[in-house]
């Protein structure tokens, strides 16, 4: 039997994303605890001008949540249910696999999505395209967070270990560089620094797109912006390609 | 055609700071339609060999072909005739067996009718369509590890992989995943199985592999195997034999209140003409599967490897 393409990444959406949900539907609130704790404690510190600031950084915790729950879900699927041998042992190719676990993980956090980008309407100031510019970088963050999640599946042995990847993962991507506030209040001389993670280049889109940034976003800032945040994705992409292991060694 | 075919192959585990030879240039072939059973002890490397046959390890040596295509250059044309139960794997507990069996069929490739009457078909089969609907959650272990036959059995693989497939399971259960695969085979296909249960493999399989620490030691069709061990009869007799005398036919084993010696044809037979004489009560068998592994392995299968190192 040949794969067909749609129709398995349907079913595995169905088994990791429809299913769950329908028999536990709390799955739903889970995906919205964190940004929302961020925007609580940002709204209780910073007072009603930074919930802006914590729509946008909620939009781009929310895409990354998809990459942490990947690598815990795969690693899972992988070490404790030996389900991923069975789709290995099977017509399914490595890259639909991978495309149905993150659209199902995408299910989960469809919610959170609705609720940030319904704020994002309240309170944020479009600028004009500013909503394609949000959904390409969301859409360009998510195959790097996807990219990302596979990889680290395929080298973790046990899903205790995803526990301990998830945290540092949102700490290094989502609190530490500027998602929730702007660059530059990152002292000057460590800025750069900021630059490493690609969810800076992400929020920086975000909030210039919601007409947020100190700076306006320019034309040129923007294709900068999503250039990188490109090359990222791209690069994490060619990592899960060449690194990744489908089959072990 | 061959179903399978090793050559020479070999793998080493290898980790930071050590390395495991677990299989020692294996060389075996399979015949279409045959369902062969590998015995072997823990640590025998029964999974490592299943492992590579259904494209989920790579062999570090030698090669092996699965229905005419290599394992590892052709690995895509393997996998799109091939399904497998690894040893311990469990099914979603959010799903219930029917949809188990759809959604990995459709995942697959099947189309949504063709996959719902499979998955009706093997249900049926393996004795679940009064499970049909109930959440794997509130499953016994048997019944899961079922579901999880009837998704591979439901399948259309040519050749699938099934590594310690009743582990848990109760006789009638056994039985009724016994029933499923002798059918699978009688449509052609071609049944690999790993096992601890002698009898089974005796009573499944027309064909044996014994793996003993990486190596084949024997393969065949059972009679084949019988043919090839020393002493191809079981003689238990009750008393009225001394050890000396018995030790002239072979190494008698005391079990409790009898005595166990496998011997030659001849040797059997004058026994069984002393019991005779003395009144003794005797039964005389061909050996079975265990017996077979006793002699050809020196160990008993239920020893592991650790424990016999130790020992040794
Ligand atoms: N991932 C691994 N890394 C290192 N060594 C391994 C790995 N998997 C198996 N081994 C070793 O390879 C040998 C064969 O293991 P394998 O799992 O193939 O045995 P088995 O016959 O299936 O045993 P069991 O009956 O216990 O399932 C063992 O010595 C085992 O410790
Ligand atoms: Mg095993």
């Amino acid at each position: 039997m040949k794969e067909r393409k749609l129709p398995s990444v349907w079913a595995i959406v169905s088994m990791n994303g429809f299913l769950p949900l329908r028999r536990q539907p709390l799955f739903l609130i889970n995906t919205l605890t964190s940004p929302f704790s961020f925007l609580f404690l940002l709204f209780i510190v910073g007072g009603a001008a930074a919930i802006p600031y914590g729509v946008a950084g909620g939009l781009v915790l929310t895409i990354l949540s998809i990459g942490t729950s990947l690598q815990g879900d795969m690693t899972h699927y992988k070490t404790d249910l030996k389900f991923q041998e069975m789709v290995v042992a099977s017509p399914v190719k490595a890259g639909t696999y991978v495309t149905g676990m993150a659209l199902s993980e995408f299910v989960f956090s469809i919610p959170g999505m609705t609720v940030f980008v319904v704020l994002s309407f309240v309170y944020g100031h479009y600028i004009f395209l500013g909503g394609l510019v949000v959904a390409a970088a969301l859409v360009l963050l998510w195959i790097f967070a996807t990219a990302l999640g596979f990889t680290l599946a395929t080298y973790l042995a046990d899903v205790r270990e995803t526990f301990m990847i998830a945290p540092i993962l949102s700490i290094a991507l989502t609190v530490v560089p500027p998602v929730y506030y702007p660059v530059d209040r990152i002292w000057a001389p460590l800025r750069p620094l900021a630059y490493l993670s690609p969810t800076t280049w992400a929020a920086n889109l975000v909030q210039g797109a919601l007409g947020l940034s100190p700076t306006p976003l320019t034309l040129a800032q923007g294709l900068l912006d999503g250039a990188v945040l490109l090359l990222f994705a791209i690069v994490l992409f060619l990592i899960a390609w060449k690194k990744a292991q489908w089959r072990e060694r | 055609m061959e179903a399978l075919k090793a050559t020479g192959l070999s793998k080493r585990y290898v980790w930071s700071g050590g390395s495991n030879q677990a299989l020692k240039e294996v060389t075996l072939s399979v015949p279409t339609g045959s369902i062969l059973g590998l015995i072997g002890r823990n640590g025998a490397g029964k999974t490592t060999f299943l492992r590579i046959a259904s494209t989920s390890l790579l062999p570090t040596d030698g090669s092996m072909q699965i229905l005419g295509h290599d394992v590892v250059d052709d690995s895509v044309a393997v996998r799109e005739r091939i399904a497998v139960i690894p040893q311990e794997s469990r099914p979603f507990y959010w799903m219930n067996p029917r949809e188990l069996i759809y959604y990995f069929l459709t995942m697959r490739g099947h189309t949504k009718a063709d996959a719902r009457t499979r998955a009706d078909e093997a249900l049926a089969e393996l004795g679940l369509t009064e499970y049909a609907g109930t959440l794997v959650s509130r499953l016994s272990g048997g019944l899961r590890r079922r579901a999880m036959v009837a998704m591979v059995m439901a399948s259309d693989a040519e050749m699938v992989f099934l590594d310690e497939p009743t582990t848990g399971l109760d006789p009638l259960a056994r039985r009724s995943v016994w029933e499923a695969i002798r059918k699978a085979a009688k449509a052609n296909r071609t049944i690999f199985l790993t096992t601890h249960y002698l009898d089974e493999a005796d009573a499944l399989s027309n064909r044996i592999a014994i793996l003993e620490k990486g190596k084949l030691l024997a393969e065949g069709p059972r009679e084949a195997i019988t043919a090839k061990v020393k002493h191809p009869y079981r003689v238990v007799v009750s008393d009225g034999f001394s050890r000396s005398e018995l030790e002239r036919y072979g190494e008698p084993i005391w079990l409790e209140n009898r005595w166990l010696l496998l011997t030659g044809e001849r040797e059997a037979r004058e026994i069984s003409k002393m019991a005779l004489e003395r009144g003794a009560k005797l039964s005389l068998a061909p050996v079975s599967l265990e017996d077979i592994f006793m002699q050809i392995v020196g160990k008993d299968i239920s020893v592991d490897e650790a424990e016999a190192d130790e020992g040794a």
